[in-house]
């Protein structure tokens, strides 16, 4: 049986807005559907950016988000990278956090838990160094109380494949998509697809062939800084991935492109943070959106967005948000295809 | 629990080259504060510089305003737009975070070793250990240049000792705060006992560590880092500690931190 995240019926205005004394006005409906999964409002915190959840019940409701992600999980704890980890670059950031998690096993009998109830849909994000741990975190993680989705993200290296990342070849997503499908078949599957490709939308349709059930893209975008004086990278990992608005028009595309090439629901990120930037990812294509970076430097600035976005479809006269979706008014008669120029 | 305010800034003072210190009002964050916690603040507007610094809280204002400082010293980006914000203007303000120091059991006398701009952690230290009428403590501030020594105002008027140190040797001794602590450790057995707290560059806190675990005395190090998040979700910020069987431990700054016992962390 396939999980509802949101039970709400449509278009009611969660507990917490009455509560806080907001006045309920006419009708925006925020709610939106993923394939099987609904939410009751397109803003996600995303994987990395939102720990477990709970670290931000000091700055914000659970309830007044879509959903958020969680700090990818692997089968045993990992510890992650030595540091510097991070380093701040032109309106974004480099992070090499190595993938640190408290493991499956500790997330299920302590962090879920604390969960439960917490009126917000909960999407566990899951990677392995190999297939098979992807599939044994999806089984462990298979019908556990509370959870509404999985997000699988294919950008951790392989170690069966000289540590080159799963996203990047498109027979291995179809692969470990359909592993992780026939392990997991209760839950909504997410599969987060790399960037760090030449087409997107190949990988796309690849975990679409391999069952997936909804697109979330982009992950972040390899790169690097210098230090000059010392001439020696600043992240002790050498590489790390960039975030943040310096990312936001190449992930537009390349959900742009995905929404037009592979037919499956899309859930948008990379650099959003403003109702703006969600509404052009919706434009473009996506579902919903998720915003990473932005929790960083402005905790409540996800709920924040929630709000925003109601106000600018009350003020355009848009009744319900997910008739946005796709609907970017291309020129007549242009392809939707890369130019070169 | 931390807040996030728009905090308005009441005064923004220059303290010589680079150094400045900001009041501003944010009540509920002046109210939980305790020595040792920091803020997170947002220098700008736009996304350039796209994070939040993270800034030891110096001081809360006596009064029922509640109103903190902020001492820092233009290094970057971050600060020196901070530096550009006027009077009135409001600085997104999220804190207190992280765990304070620890304050000396009675008895103990406080050893306070600060390296440049690491001083602005201490002006709290030293009304907490006051409120707490603990011992008074001596003041060990080592900078580059005497142009770079500052709020020794603050510390004398609460008389307050101070043993100030210079790179260039152009006020109090010549070199680093470790010529003027490792005699003051060498004697430890001739006074009361001793517990250090130090703040400052890696370097200063790696060569105090080292001293302080020499001798055995407790010590407790305040350390910066890169910080994106201040609220422990990014995992940006950690630092090593002794490992185990297992191989290296890392502990985050703003969560576990930013105050660690000396051998609790390896530099």
């Amino acid at each position: 049986m396939r999980r509802r995240a949101d039970r709400a019926p449509r278009g009611t205005v969660p507990r917490v807005r009455a509560a806080a004394g907001r006045p309920r006005k006419r009708g925006v409906d925020l709610s939106v559907d993923l394939g099987p999964l609904r939410l009751k409002n397109p803003i996600v915190a995303a994987s990395g950016t939102f720990g477990y959840g709970t670290d931000f019940l000091p700055y914000l409701d659970l309830r007044d988000l879509g959903g958020f992600v969680t700090k990818g999980l692997s089968l045993l704890p990992r510890r992650g990278n030595a540091p510097p980890r991070t380093c701040e670059t032109p309106s974004g950031m480099l992070n090499a956090i190595g993938l640190a998690n408290v493991g499956v096993e500790a997330f299920l009998s302590e962090k879920l838990p604390a969960l439960r109830d917490c009126g917000t849909a909960i999407i566990a994000n899951v990677f392995g160094e190999t297939q098979e741990e992807y599939v044994a975190v999806a089984r462990r993680l298979n019908g556990a109380p509370g959870l509404a989705a999985l997000e699988l993200n294919l950008s951790c290296p392989n170690t069966e494949k000289g540590g080159l990342a799963f996203g990047v070849s498109p027979p291995v997503v179809r692969q470990v998509v359909a592993a992780v499908r026939r392990a997991a078949p209760d839950l909504p599957l997410i599969v987060k697809l790399t960037p760090n490709i030449t087409d997107v939308a190949v990988a796309g349709s690849a975990a679409r062939e391999g069952g997936a059930d909804v697109l979330s893209l982009v992950n972040t975008f390899l790169g690097m800084a210098i230090d000059l004086e010392t001439r020696r990278p600043v992240l002790d990992n050498v590489v790390g991935g960039l975030s943040g608005p310096a990312i936001k028009p190449l992930a537009l595309y390349m959900v742009h492109r995905v929404y037009r090439e592979v037919g499956l629901p899309v859930l948008g990120m990379g650099g959003i943070s403003c109702a703006e930037d969600a509404l052009e990812f919706i434009l473009a294509g996506s579902a919903a959106v998720q915003v990473g970076t932005l929790n960083f430097f402005d905790p409540t600035g996800s709920v924040r967005l929630v709000r925003e976005i109601e106000a600018w479809c009350r003020s355009a006269g848009v009744r319900a948000v997910r008739d946005l979706t796709g609907t970017l008014r291309l020129p007549a008669g242009r392809p939707p295809a890369p130019c070169s120029g | 629990m931390p807040s996030d305010i728009a905090a308005p800034v009441i005064r923004h003072d220059v303290l010589g080259r680079d150094h400045f210190l900001l009041t501003l009002e944010c009540p509920a964050i002046a109210r939980e504060a305790r020595a040792g916690q920091f803020v997170m603040l947002r220098a700008g507007r736009g996304f350039q510089p796209l994070l939040r610094r993270p800034m030891s809280i110096c001081r809360v204002l006596p009064g029922r305003r509640g109103r903190i400082q902020v001492l820092y010293k233009i290094v970057g980006e971050g600060t020196r737009c901070l530096s550009q914000q006027p009077v009135g203007a409001t600085v997104p303000t999220l804190g207190p975070l992280g765990n304070g120091f620890r304050l000396a059991p009675d008895g103990t006398r406080p050893i306070l070793v600060a390296g440049g701009i690491g001083i602005a952690i201490f002006p709290f230290l030293v009304e907490a250990l006051r409120a707490a009428r603990r011992a008074t403590p001596l003041l060990i501030y080592g900078a580059r240049a005497n142009r770079d020594l500052v709020a020794l105002d603050f510390f004398r008027a609460r008389d307050v000792p101070m043993r100030l140190a210079t790179e260039d040797g152009s006020r109090g001794t010549k070199g680093f705060v470790t010529r003027i602590l490792e005699p003051l450790l060498a004697r430890k057995d001739r006074g009361p006992r001793m517990e250090i707290f130090a703040c400052g560059p890696t370097p200063m806190l790696k060569a105090v560590r080292e001293r302080a675990l020499g001798a055995g005395v407790p010590c407790q190090l305040a350390l910066e880092s890169q910080m994106p998040c201040g609220i422990g979700v990014c995992l940006g910020c950690v630092v090593g500690c002794p490992p185990d069987e297992r191989g290296p431990i890392f502990r985050r700054v703003c969560a576990e931190g930013p105050v660690f016992g000396a051998e609790e962390v390896v530099l």
